[in-house]
């Protein structure tokens, strides 16, 4: 039951994030896709995949919600209660097709490394490699929001 | 209940954004839906055949994700503050003005 109520709110979220003309409230919708992700994630097991989900999509969020303040102009018109309706009812139906519907998935047979096994013994390069990466934007916004603060362009 | 299926209303979510939108943020929240859709279809797929492997993939997948995104970002910010504009229609017809009057000069 709850992994059909997760689905259901992942499918509503994402046509809300496409949906809204404003691009903050879109972000904002954006944020309940990830969180449904995760969630959906957890109850499926992948635990570690959940938490790097999660603590990704708070980043991302960030800086979208950052860019999207800085990039945003006032929608001509407002978004009406009525088509916001529109759009969850469409969700909501559209959610009913993984619900009903099933692909039978045959399960290969085989031994198989742990999550820690593959990756730290296999993709440990990888791992290291990539936070350095990720390290790096992070510490270049942080150059570009402290320079904005002290006046540059 | 099917997570190909979740997956593959996801893509076509992501998909319909990606061709209806003309905000740049918004096109690149779809692109972001279709990532999702992606990374969902394979860590569901790894986690109920307990596959630790295709989590792990997927753990790297996300970290290169996350880093293009702010490559993109700050590319969006730079194009806006340039044209002042972050709608695609306006940023096409700026550049072909643009060009016609590159060659109005050389002629």
């Amino acid at each position: 039951m709850i992994f059909e109520l997760l689905s259901a709110g992942l499918i509503i979220s994402a046509c809300l994030a496409i949906f809204f003309d404003e691009a903050v409230y879109s972000v904002a919708a954006l944020a309940g896709v990830f969180m449904f992700t995760a969630l959906l994630y957890l109850v499926n097991g992948a635990i570690y995949v959940a938490i790097f989900q999660f603590a990704v999509g708070v980043g991302t969020l960030a800086v979208l919600f950052l860019s999207g303040e800085m990039l945003s102009e006032k929608p001509k018109q407002k978004t009406s209660l009525g088509s916001t309706l529109t759009v969850l009812v469409a969700g909501a139906l559209l959610s009913l097709a993984p619900i009903l519907l099933s692909i039978p998935i045959s399960t290969p047979s085989g031994s198989d490394v742990s999550f820690g096994e593959a990756l730290w013994d296999l993709r440990a390069m990888d791992v290291v490699l990539q936070g350095l990466v990720i390290m790096t934007v992070a510490i270049g916004i942080a150059i570009v929001l402290y320079d904005r603060k002290n006046g540059g362009k | 209940m099917d997570f190909v299926i979740l997956s593959l209303i996801m893509l076509a979510i992501g998909i319909y954004g990606l061709l209806t939108q003309r905000h740049l943020l918004k096109v690149f929240v779809s692109v972001e839906l279709i990532a999702t859709a992606a990374t969902l279809n394979f860590v569901m797929l790894a986690s109920s055949m307990g596959r630790g492997l295709g989590e792990a993939f997927m753990v790297l997948a996300f970290s290169t994700d996350t880093a293009v995104s702010g490559v993109i970002l700050a590319l969006l910010v730079i194009v806006s503050r340039k044209y002042g504009t972050s709608d695609i229609g306006a940023l096409v017809k700026m550049e072909e003005e643009e060009k016609a009057d590159e060659e109005k000069g050389e002629d």
